[in-house]
């Protein structure tokens, strides 16, 4: 082969190498992948816009055409959107834990049947994790039972004791998301305390506003309450106004929550709020898309991700109040 | 005089104005998402998840048009599930459950339909008050627990109820058509012959109308009242094992997501919401409307505070259209207010005689 002709194959390679390097540099990785994912309550609304944001700027970083369901935290719901999710064919879906695996299982298993990545967010989804995973079924969120555990150490460092009055606000009996209460109120009773578990009700549980007067009136019919948790992100919220109607000053009754909605660090700067489970939403919206790319681009199976990390004190949210208003923490 | 014939030809078909909202609809989505709305899986999907809501807003049919108003039916689609749920799985009692399940939602609405019809208290108040009554019982019972029925594709009774009759197709959107489509094909088919070929269909309309003029024809609107409360307890019945079964699950709060979403689709198919008028294939397709917008909208790509916003916003172009376009009254008054006088001249403002006055005449 002459030299001219080398060297003109050299060009035309290094030209193709060139365009093909820009082509792929600028076609991010997720290009072509659509994904539904739950979001969970309300657009918007303090326990999912977090969530919202980090799942939106994954999804610009990485090219995916996100699709957002939102539910009301409702079980039924849940399970329908998936079948609607299911029913267009997209590139990847996640789905809340609320329902539970046995729900969850055959529906999961024909969209993975289909080729569909399904990946899981808020509420673990323990059995379907051990089959699925595999194939791409991650989990991003609080391991439930430890996060529950970690907030109630947190508010008994603020000086709680055995034999003191403790009331649990959750969804106890709504399958693997009643964990968490569950690991908060047995780590209270270990230290000793009086644990009273209350059921937040369907109404409550979409909007919490509704359930100030019941949280008024039960703190009001218990005068030696010192403690309430609660792992209900818009509970939280809405707590310090309970106990404000129920004529409790800041501190009076330690109370613990879930999540840094604004009305949350309203609380947290008033001292209603004594320590708050950060559940890091941001990444509970950003990891699934990432575990969407990854496994349906590259095959990686599904990652687990504790997403409780720690909890915000009065002393401690300062520094995060920016952010939180920026809807990342 | 053309336009009594415009008018009696779009009165000729029932619901023909919401057939056309729900065609047009269809078509938008079908353009922004051609590969959702072109494909078979999306109806297939419906197909298992709407059957709930088309029994629930079928029964609120002759509950509306009845002039009355039922708030009750989600309490009772929790309440009926839970007695379903914990007989079938506790129990074991397979199509006894059913029964079971079935006669505690005709307990409910016979009980609603005795306080309204006997007691005289407003159905509004009535079933808000045993609204809140059996969603209580259902959580007193259940301990606000769910209950996840395993292995219940098993049974006969799932088979037979929610089943996938074409399971065995190599067709696989075949595959995932649900026979509670066919069941609920039935029973609504049923009701719209009895809401309009049949005397308590007739009664049903002539109560909407008016109470009074009923009895004076000879109704007993006691005894018809407490009929139709009866018929909305069982539908929503059917709609808790439907739902129980198809979920295959059993949660505490379920059937809270229906309210408003029955009354609506009742209510954009063009039944009246002050009685004397219903259309149960008005219903249908303002549940189908219902059912797709929310999936046509994320498919398109909207986000989540818009799909609220165009839902809403759709809702009110759907009922407009409807009312203009059904009743040539309001239609002529309408253009008269725009001034055209002319062609579209005999304007009147809109109402005149009652309808139960007119059958009475005739």
């Amino acid at each position: 082969m002459r030299l001219s002709t080398l060297l003109l194959v050299g060009a035309a390679a290094c030209a193709v190498a060139a365009v093909a390097g820009r082509a792929s540099a600028a076609d991010p990785i997720g290009k072509g992948l659509t994904m539904y994912m739950q979001m969970g309550g309300n657009p918007g609304d303090g326990a999912t816009l977090a969530r919202q944001t980090g799942a939106k700027q994954a999804a610009e970083a990485l090219g995916v055409d996100l699709k957002e369901q939102f539910s009301k935290w409702a079980p039924e719901t849940m399970i329908a959107q998936f079948k609607e999710a299911m029913a267009a064919k997209p590139s990847c879906i996640e789905i809340m834990g609320h329902p539970g695996s046995a729900a969850f299982h055959d529906l999961v298993k024909q969209a993975v049947d289909q080729g569909i990545v399904v990946t899981s967010g808020n509420a673990p989804l323990t059995d379907l994790q051990n089959e699925f995973g595999p194939k791409g079924f991650g989990y991003a969120g609080v391991d439930l039972y430890a996060g529950g555990a970690l907030t109630a150490k947190a508010m008994l460092a603020q000086g709680l004791k055995a034999g003191d009055e403790a009331a649990v606000w959750g969804k106890f009996g709504s399958a693997e998301r009643a964990i968490s209460e569950t690991g908060l109120a047995e780590t209270l009773e270990k230290a000793g305390l009086k644990v009273e578990r209350l059921v937040i009700t369907q109404e409550v549980d979409s909007d919490a506003s509704l359930g100030v007067p019941q949280f008024a009136a039960y703190i009001q019919a218990h005068p030696n309450l010192k403690a309430i948790g609660t792992q209900h992100g818009s509970v939280t919220g809405v707590m310090p106004e309970a106990l404000k109607k129920a004529g409790k000053k800041p501190g009076e009754i330690i109370l613990g929550g879930i999540d840094l909605a604004p009305a949350t660090i309203d609380g947290l700067k008033s001292g209603y709020i004594s320590a708050t489970l950060d559940q890091l939403l941001y990444l509970q919206g950003f990891i699934p898309v990432v575990q969407c790319v990854m496994t349906a681009k590259y095959k990686m199976p599904g990652l687990s991700l504790n997403t409780g990390a720690g909890t915000v004190t009065p002393k401690t949210i300062d520094a995060l109040t920016k952010l939180i208003d920026a809807g990342i923490r | 005089m053309a336009e009594r014939s415009e008018a009696s030809w779009l009165q000729r078909f029932e619901a023909l104005p919401i057939i056309i909202v729900y065609a047009l609809l269809l078509a938008l989505f079908m353009y922004l998402s051609p590969g959702v709305f072109l494909a078979p899986y999306m109806y297939t999907t419906f197909l298992s998840t709407l059957p709930p809501l088309i029994l629930l807003a079928t029964g609120l049919t002759f509950v509306i048009g009845a002039g009355e108003i039922d708030l009750c039916f989600p309490s009772i689609i929790a309440f009926s599930g839970f007695i379903f749920a914990v007989l079938f799985k506790e129990y074991e009692l397979s199509w006894l459950a059913v029964v079971a399940g079935l006669a505690s939602g005709i307990l409910v609405g016979f009980v609603n339909g005795l306080i309204i019809a006997k007691v005289g208290i407003p159905s509004f108040m009535t079933t808000l008050g045993t609204q809140f009554f059996w969603a209580g019982m259902a959580t007193v019972l259940s301990g606000g627990k769910s209950y996840a029925l395993r292995g219940a594709e098993e049974s006969s009774v799932w088979q037979w109820i929610v089943g996938r009759p074409f399971a065995s197709s190599s067709v696989d959107w075949l595959q995932q058509i649900s026979i509670q489509a066919l069941w609920t094909a039935i029973i609504v088919g049923f009701l719209w012959l009895i809401l309009t070929r049949h005397r308590f269909g007739e009664h049903t309309l002539f109560i909407g109308d008016s109470n009074d003029v009923s009895r004076v024809v000879g109704i007993d609107v006691d005894r018809e009242k407490i009929k139709i409360f009866t018929l909305m307890g069982f539908l929503a019945a059917c709609a808790a094992i439907i739902l129980t079964l198809e979920n295959k699950n059993f949660f505490g709060n379920q059937g809270q997501g229906y309210l408003l979403t029955a009354i609506a689709s009742v209510l954009i198919g063009g039944t009246s919401i002050f009685g004397g008028r219903a259309t149960i294939l008005g219903t249908v397709f303002g549940c189908l409307i219902i059912g797709m917008i929310e999936a046509g909208l994320v498919a398109a790509g909207l986000t989540g505070a818009w799909v609220r916003t165009v839902q809403g916003l759709i809702f009110l172009i759907a009922i407009i259209f409807y009312m203009y376009a059904d009743e040539p009254q309001r239609r002529r008054a309408l253009l008269a207010r725009m001034g055209f006088t002319g062609k579209f001249g005999g304007a009147r403002a809109a109402g005149s005689e009652g309808t139960a006055l007119k059958r009475t005449k005739s």
